[in-house]
């Protein structure tokens, strides 16, 4: 694959992204319930993109497993590529199992804690998952810096679909923020 | 007031969502699993016969320089033969003139890899100079039990058995490859066929003619191969 960027899949994950982003402040101008929702949504939405992100880059572990020359699913060649990070058993991987499995099992979680908020906003439980949702989100990030730390300084390459799941996270984040926040000036409802 | 406050304060839904949420999250999470898996099946990794060799990033030495490699870039179609030895390990230094044999009649129809490692026992420490002298033959200690030089300590590399070994040596000092290849102890060695799949291990001689050993093994899976 000559060109990362042109990558239809890749293309399919940003688009997520601003979607997410997109329902994020849609919701954050409604009032009420009907606002909390669609901000619910927006956090959903960065959770998916999320999940399905990091499965790309499990996909893309597997595929470079097995062709170590020059997968199928990125490019291995130039700043934006995969070879040099997935593809690398040096960093690719945390105690054996890969980054986009660990990050897979993380967005699963999340995409868990704001459907249940989604399905029923006005639950006992629901202000207390929220804290889950923010508190979990929270421990992703030392593991986003070190994963950009070595794309940046170590391996020097920058690897597309990673940077989908640390955006996506980054969103998920700030959506759960602002979700807290709508609790604490009694926007919720 | 605060009844009809209570009154006004919107309630939540009759039953527990969660374990619905629960239910679709699993849902979810099972078809992308499936969809991946029949995209890119996981590899099989491991050294146990049959499965794809873990792959590594080392510095080796060549005769030179410690360079870095990294073995899945060195398949080139021939057999591999990966040996785990310790410079200060006494039955490494026969396997090394054994090594020595086997490199002189297979000609070049073998590609051989050898991973340097320290075993965690007093005497074995060890260090790349040691390994570019246990490699070369070259000086390097004395043969005074003093803790210079190879077989722990006590021999000089220089006196090793068997001819110079002209192949790469892998610093693995740190075990970080041999953890991931399960070393059970030195010498070692295991078999790949030319695309980095594990056709032989040491270990797993119930697979093997009885007393099979890595010489046998290799020119049986050379014939196999004509």
């Amino acid at each position: 694959m000559a060109n990362p960027l042109a990558d239809p899949v890749l293309l399919f994950f940003i688009a997520g992204l601003f979607a997410s982003g997109y329902l994020l402040a849609n919701g954050r101008g409604k009032k009420g319930l009907e606002g909390t929702n669609r901000m619910l949504d927006g956090s959903l939405a960065f959770a998916t993109t999320g999940l399905l992100g990091s499965a790309w880059t499990w996909v893309i572990y597997n595929d470079l497993v097995r062709n170590p020359l020059g997968g199928e699913f990125c490019a291995t060649e130039g700043f934006v590529q995969c070879g040099s990070v997935i593809g690398d058993p040096r960093y690719n991987n945390f105690f054996g199992i890969s980054w986009g499995m660990l990050g897979f099992t993380a967005f699963a979680t999340l995409f868990f804690l704001i459907l249940c908020i989604r399905m029923d906003p006005l639950a006992k439980w629901s202000e207390q998952y929220t804290n889950y949702a923010w508190w979990l989100g929270l421990a992703g990030v030392p593991f986003l810096f070190i994963l950009v730390g070595i794309e940046v300084f170590v391996v020097q390459h920058i690897c597309p679909f990673c940077t989908i799941a640390h955006i996506a996270l980054v969103g998920y984040l700030v959506s759960v923020w602002m979700l807290r926040e709508r609790r604490e000036i009694s926007a919720w409802y | 007031m605060a009844r009809r406050r209570r009154q006004l304060e919107p309630k939540g839904k009759d039953e527990d969502v969660r374990m619905t949420a629960g239910l679709i999250t699993a849902g979810v999470v099972s078809i992308v699993i499936v969809a991946s898996m029949f995209i890119a099946p996981p590899a099989n990794v491991g050294p146990e016969e049959g499965s794809l060799a873990p792959d590594f990033v080392a510095s080796a030495y060549n005769g030179g320089n410690w360079e870095e490699v990294r073995l899945s870039q060195l398949y080139d179609g021939r057999l591999v033969l990966i040996t785990f030895l310790d410079t200060d390990c006494p039955h490494c230094w026969t396997e090394a003139e054994y090594l020595s044999e086997i490199f002189d009649g297979t000609s070049g129809e073998v590609m051989f890899i050898t991973i340097a490692v320290e075993l965690q026992i007093s005497g074995h420490e060890s260090t790349r100079e040691e390994i570019e002298a246990f490699r070369d033959k070259t000086q390097f200690g004395d043969n005074q039990n003093n803790g210079d030089g190879c077989y722990s300590g006590r021999k000089n590399c220089a006196e090793r058995p068997g001819a110079p070994h002209s192949w790469m040596y892998v610093d693995d000092l740190s075990s970080s490859i041999a953890g991931e290849w399960e070393l059970p102890g030195t010498p070692f060695n295991v078999i790949l066929d030319g695309e980095g799949t594990v056709v032989w291990n040491q270990a797993q001689t119930e697979n093997h003619p009885p007393g099979e050993d890595m010489g046998e093994a290799l020119l049986r899976l050379l014939q196999e191969g004509e």
